[in-house]
């Protein structure tokens, strides 16, 4: 059996893991555009110097040789399911009998101005992008970065902590406005300002244009103000990476279609992770990677061992920047009818939105210790009342059971 | 986020001081209950052992013995002794102090402000002597020469103080008091480490030492100081945190011996004295009433209506207090002192003295109130405060309370004025009681914990439930400075009791519960029970008459509490005190006791239940009188 | 695998357990006797509980069948070991993400009190030989390691 997977993130990596776990003696081949595998939620730790290329790798020392899959640095421009073919930008053809999409996804460059001609304009998505910006900050001072969501954030963190001047651009009233309501945005902003980093919310680029030197030295908001930039970094949002896939009859609207087995619209071709578009988030990748590999080596479910992508709750973060963190789940705004309860002191603030005795939201910042209870509580719409405790004081005690083999069971 | 130090306060039975304190910027006894509740098992049923160095050793069901053999029912014996020993041992020193501050004011000549209630304690000491200086230091004597008597010479007074009665019950159970400092000193040796282990024998003991604790700590302690002190008289008085005023240099006292302060409190309305204050920018000085010593000032308050403002709250207020940013120094005495003052009065910038040194915290300063130099030591205390008054003032930031609490708030009670408010005699009582327009009476006494439901919470809810049953509360102790501060000791409080008891509350313009005072005065809530047992004809046991430490906190209470059972009293307690790991202790003190003392132990948590239990022993022993 | 088997019954809220993980854990050498109870640098990586009727729930690490906090690691500092089927966890290679904090169905995990760039995890003593410090320090039996 032939198993190739297209994309060495965290679906591609856990994929592979599972694959070799469940067939011995499988072929894997991997194909990656870039050879060192790496994690791209600590992209950041490699603008600000704090790890390496090397060290932003995900996999165990050894991961390919150990579990013997060949791994090939390479771009893929098509794919030819009618005779089960994977092309490649060299030319070289790779034939697979189960082939695993996971090739996440890349940033968008809005079309403003310049932006997407500039030299110097940049997303962060990939080690590449990272080494691109590194490279180039050497000689930048001042750094636009627009977005100020997690990547943008990110990005903001990370060129701040080499010492340049940061200027950070976002549409929404507040910061990470995905993610957290105006007082949680707030204490963040204001470390973020602590550290030397300034913020233009609530206005937009409007327009930026190309010097002889194919560089954007400023950009116009529409607030009026002209910001001066030696390089910019785009965070504004991404797409699924499904350009080659033109021609192979696989379904793709926005993401590439698939069911729960995360089977596409082509026999024996499998999607997972951010190219799906069904999450964004790192541990439903691996989730997604994983099922698919059992269904890749036609493992039948059993119990313990599931074969669905069933856990799809994707509505979930956890920040951590200068030590301040946050954890973020459900919804975030309140509708009306719903019970918002607040708690906040000088180290914590916790906030949960509640309709009917369940939880719709969750945010809780400063402390987040033994928080793992709300995703649960949260995706399974537990009734929280009736335990004679306030809400927060709430933890896996107040539920506890045990199963077979001492494992904890959820008693609600 | 915000500047709250954390909002995981416990509850209050005062929402507003709950609020007040959820929104400090640092830490309380409040922020801390949260962090502490999970409890030892072991300890929370008092079967962890540490006499020794094979400990600790905690009983269970594999280990049913310590190392030693000791089983869980003389582990836990031995605890209680001990802890009833110690809370003797505070009493007593306080009854101590108190005496020999009766003896100094009687031989300079000083002023005698309690004439009546000198004279009924010389007539029951049998102390015939024309001079009145004389006959104050004679009386103060006798107590003083009965508690220095070694553990196997009776006390003389006893027979004398006690009803006659309880006397016979307690001589045939062989547990009528040597000295009374020897019986503190004998118990802590009967509980080493493998002397007694006789759980009976030891729960015997704490009797004895119950009895020596309130005839003397409590008893005799409110009834001498009201000799140099004044006697309580009935009056409305103001409490809670509105007594504060900034314009004033404000200094908190905490502890229980009134008697220490009666030099100072002169000295701060003395004309020099207040120039100091005005030479700083102050309208003068004023004492502001914390814990029981609060209560004392606040009971005989109708003497000192110049220096003190009035009772701002009890003990698990008392950072609250110091909060407001109002209070320029701490006095403290005695116990009730929480260690978890001293990094808010650091912050704050509050001066702390201690002038006895059983309460010196650890960053006060111990100027050690001494009668022979008692006015350097005031001229230094004085000086102390008007520096940090002027150090600080313009450095911290007020955060007043101005509507907390209750401006008409009833006090001055005591078995004398509450006696004279009757017209002289009990019968106007004895008849509602036999009329059953009061069913009966409840003494609501002991401190406030954090941990029984929180903060006067067990205490307040339980009298609510009380007094709507129609039975009289009586408080002592800081139950009263919780009870006041939720407004149930304001006439307009009757409209919680019962029809029967708020009829007769509106009828005399009183509330549905008197306080009278301090922990101390659970010794005038037991004179008043005795006086109305004898003008009935009964002993006490048959009263229909219940006392509830709801929230007890320290050993001082449960000493109180080995009173109420050698009384023969229902006593309720909110929270076991660590005695349930043995069934014999338990057995003893909640159901052999009835046939010992005719006390029982009740323990239950909950403020509904437990007036139900309280309710239907009322009814029994009224029952039993055929009322 | 082991496992540390959870008998809450037993439990009396005593906290050895807790005591004694963070003995086990502390970075200066001594005893339990000198062990500093108030220094947040000490950490339980268990916890006891109240529930609602003031009886107890010991919470330990599972060291799951199919571990969420693995399942969440982006830095592959948490791994489920192939041999003995515990969760590891690499305090260097994480990257204070804390999303197995998130995922955690128990809410075993937390973030470490002072640095806020580690996990508090069960490592079932592994510098003990493996032998869990809470269990042998338990005086009611209501946690022991059993093969499962």
């Amino acid at each position: 059996m032939m198993h190739v997977i297209i994309g060495g993130g965290a679906a591609g990596i856990t994929a592979a893991r599972e694959i070799r776990g469940w067939q011995p003696d499988a072929q894997i081949v991997m194909i990656c555009s870039d050879e060192q595998v790496h994690s791209r939620c600590m992209l950041h730790k490699y603008l600000s110097h704090e790890r390496t290329a090397e060290e932003l790798d995900f996999t165990e020392k050894g991961f390919f040789e150990k579990n013997q899959i060949v791994q090939i640095c390479d771009r893929v421009v098509s794919v030819d399911t009618a005779d089960k073919e994977v092309c490649l930008a060299s030319d070289r053809k790779i034939a697979y009998d189960r082939l695993l999409i996971a090739t996440g996804a890349e940033s968008v460059i809005p079309p403003v101005g310049d932006l997407r001609k500039a030299e110097n304009v940049f997303g962060l998505r990939h080690l590449s992008d990272a080494q691109k910006i590194d490279k180039m900050a050497e000689d930048a001072e001042e750094i636009l970065v627009i977005g100020a969501g997690l990547v943008g954030l990110d990005a903001a963190y990370g060129l701040q902590e080499r010492g340049k001047k940061v200027t950070v651009v976002e549409m929404a009233p507040r910061i990470l406005p995905v993610q957290l309501d105006e007082h949680g945005a707030t204490a963040y902003q204001e470390l973020f300002e602590r550290a030397g980093v300034s913020f233009r919310l609530w206005c937009s680029v409007q327009n930026a244009v190309c010097g002889a030197d194919n560089r954007i030295h400023s950009v116009e908001l529409d607030s009026g103000e002209t910001i001066s930039c030696d390089m910019i970094v785009v965070a504004a949002g991404v797409r699924p990476s499904v350009g080659f896939l033109e021609g192979s009859g696989i379904k793709a609207e926005r993401g590439i279609e698939v069911n729960s087995r995360m089977e596409t619209s082509v026999k024996d071709v499998y999607a997972a992770g951010d190219v799906t578009g069904l999450s964004g988030i790192w541990p439903n990748a691996m989730k997604q990677g994983k099922m698919a590999a059992r269904n890749m080596c036609g493992v039948k479910p059993m119990p313990g061992v599931d074969t669905e992508y069933a856990d799809t709750f994707a509505d979930k973060n956890t920040i951590n920047f200068f030590g301040l963190v946050t954890l973020c789940l459900g919804a975030l705004q309140p509708e009306e009818g719903d019970e918002v309860q607040v708690q906040e002191d000088m180290h914590i603030y916790r906030r949960a939105i509640l309709r009917d005795g369940k939880v719709r939201g969750i945010l809780l910042q400063g402390d987040i210790s033994n928080s793992g209870i709300w995703q649960y509580i949260i995706k399974n719409q537990i009734d929280v009342r009736g335990k004679g405790k306030k809400l927060f004081q709430l933890t896996f005690a107040d539920y506890f059971g045990t199963g077979e083999r001492g494992k904890y069971v959820w008693n609600v | 986020m915000n500047q709250c130090y954390g909002c995981t306060t416990c509850e209050s039975a005062d929402k507003p001081l709950e609020g007040f304190i959820q929104n400090l910027p640092f830490e309380t006894s409040h922020h801390r209950v949260e962090g502490q509740s999970t409890k030892c098992g072991f300890g929370l049923q008092g079967v962890c052992c540490r006499l020794c160095s094979n400990g600790p050793c905690r009983i269970t069901p594999e280990a049913p013995r310590g190392i030693c053999g000791a089983t869980a029912d003389t582990i836990v014996a031995r605890n209680f002794l001990r802890a009833v020993a110690s809370g003797s041992g505070c009493y007593i020193h306080v009854v101590e102090n108190t005496a020999r501050n009766v003896k100094d004011v009687a031989q300079r000549k000083g002023e005698i402000k309690g004439v009546n209630t000198l004279n009924r304690l010389a007539e029951t000491f049998g102390i015939n002597e024309p001079d009145i200086h004389l006959r104050a230091e004679k009386v103060a004597d006798a107590v003083l020469a009965d508690m220095y008597l070694p553990e196997y010479e009776k006390m003389k007074l006893v027979e004398k103080m006690a009803y006659a009665p309880r006397y016979e019950n307690w001589e045939k159970l062989g547990i009528l008091p040597g000295g009374a400092k020897s019986e503190i000193c004998h118990g802590v040796v009967k509980c080493s480490t493998n002397l007694n282990s006789d759980p009976v024998d030891m729960l015997k003991d704490c009797l004895k030492l119950g009895i020596s604790t309130g005839i003397y700590g409590l008893t005799l302690t409110n009834l001498l100081n009201d000799i140099v002190l004044g006697e309580p008289a009935i009056r409305m008085a103001p409490v809670g945190l509105r007594v504060i005023d900034p314009d004033y240099i404000n200094i908190m006292i905490t502890g229980h011996q009134h008697s220490m302060f009666t030099y100072l409190q002169k000295r701060l309305t003395d004309e020099d004295v207040v120039k100091k204050a005005q030479a700083v920018g102050a309208k003068g000085f004023k004492l502001v009433g914390c814990t029981c010593v609060g209560q004392d000032l606040q009971l005989r308050g109708a003497h000192y209506e110049e220096i003190f403002d009035g009772h701002a709250g009890n003990n698990y207020t008392s950072e609250a207090v110091l909060a407001t940013g109002a209070i320029d120094a701490v006095i403290s005495e005695f116990n009730c002192t929480l260690p978890g003052i001293e990094p808010i009065c650091d912050r704050l910038h509050i001066k702390q003295l201690c002038i006895d040194s059983v309460a010196k915290k650890a960053n006060a300063e111990l100027e050690e109130f001494d009668f022979e130099n008692r006015e350097q030591v005031t001229e230094e205390i004085i000086d102390k405060i008007v520096k940090a008054y002027t150090e600080r003032r313009s450095n911290v930031e007020m955060r007043l309370m101005e509507d907390h609490g209750y401006e008409n708030t009833l006090t001055g009670v005591s078995e004398g004025s509450l006696k004279d408010f009757l017209g002289g005699n009990w019968k106007p009582l004895v008849d509602l009681i036999v009329s059953g327009d009061i069913k009966g009476v409840a003494g609501v006494v002991g401190c406030s914990n954090l941990t029984a439901g929180g903060h006067d919470v067990l205490t307040v809810e339980l009298t609510k439930e009380l007094i709507a049953r129609d039975i009289i509360v009586l408080t002592a102790g800081c139950s009263s400075g919780g009870i006041e501060n939720c407004g149930l000791m304001t006439p307009e409080a009757a409209k919680y009791a019962g029809p029967k008891l708020r009829a007769v509350c509106e009828k005399l313009g009183i509330p549905p519960v008197l306080n009278f005072g301090p922990c101390l005065a659970i010794g005038r809530l037991e004179i008043v029970a005795t006086e109305l047992a004898e003008t009935i004809g009964v002993d006490l046991p048959q009263l229909p008459l219940v006392l509830s430490a709801a929230q007890w906190l320290e050993e001082q209470a449960l000493a109180d509490g080995c009173f109420g059972l050698a009384l023969g009293l229902p006593l309720h307690l909110g929270l076991p005190p660590f005695v349930t790991g043995s069934g014999t202790a338990v057995k003893v003190l909640t159901e052999d006791m009835k046939e010992l003392t005719g006390g029982q132990v009740i323990i239950n948590p909950d403020a509904k239940e437990s007036a139900d239990i309280l309710e239907q022993i009322i009814l029994e022993k009224r029952a039993a009188l055929q009322i | 695998m082991r496992r540390i088997i959870v008998e809450y019954e037993k439990c009396d809220g005593c906290k050895n357990c807790s005591v004694a993980c963070m003995q086990a854990h502390r970075k200066s050498a001594g005893t339990v006797y000198d062990l500093d109870l108030t220094s947040p640098e000490n950490e339980s990586r268990n916890f006891i509980y109240q529930a609602g009727d003031g009886t107890y729930r010991p919470i330990f690490c599972r060291h799951c069948d199919e571990p969420e906090c693995v399942m969440s690691c982006m830095s592959g500092a948490l791994k489920k070991d192939a041999a003995s089927g515990l969760v590891t966890y690499d305090e260097k290679r994480c990257g204070s993400c804390f999303m197995c904090v998130m995922n955690c169905p128990f809410g075993v995990l937390k973030p470490d009190r002072t640095t806020r760039t580690k996990v508090i995890k069960c490592d079932f003593c592994a510098q003990d030989g493996g032998e869990p410090n809470c269990v042998k320090s338990c005086p009611k039996g209501a946690i022991h390691v059993e093969e499962v």
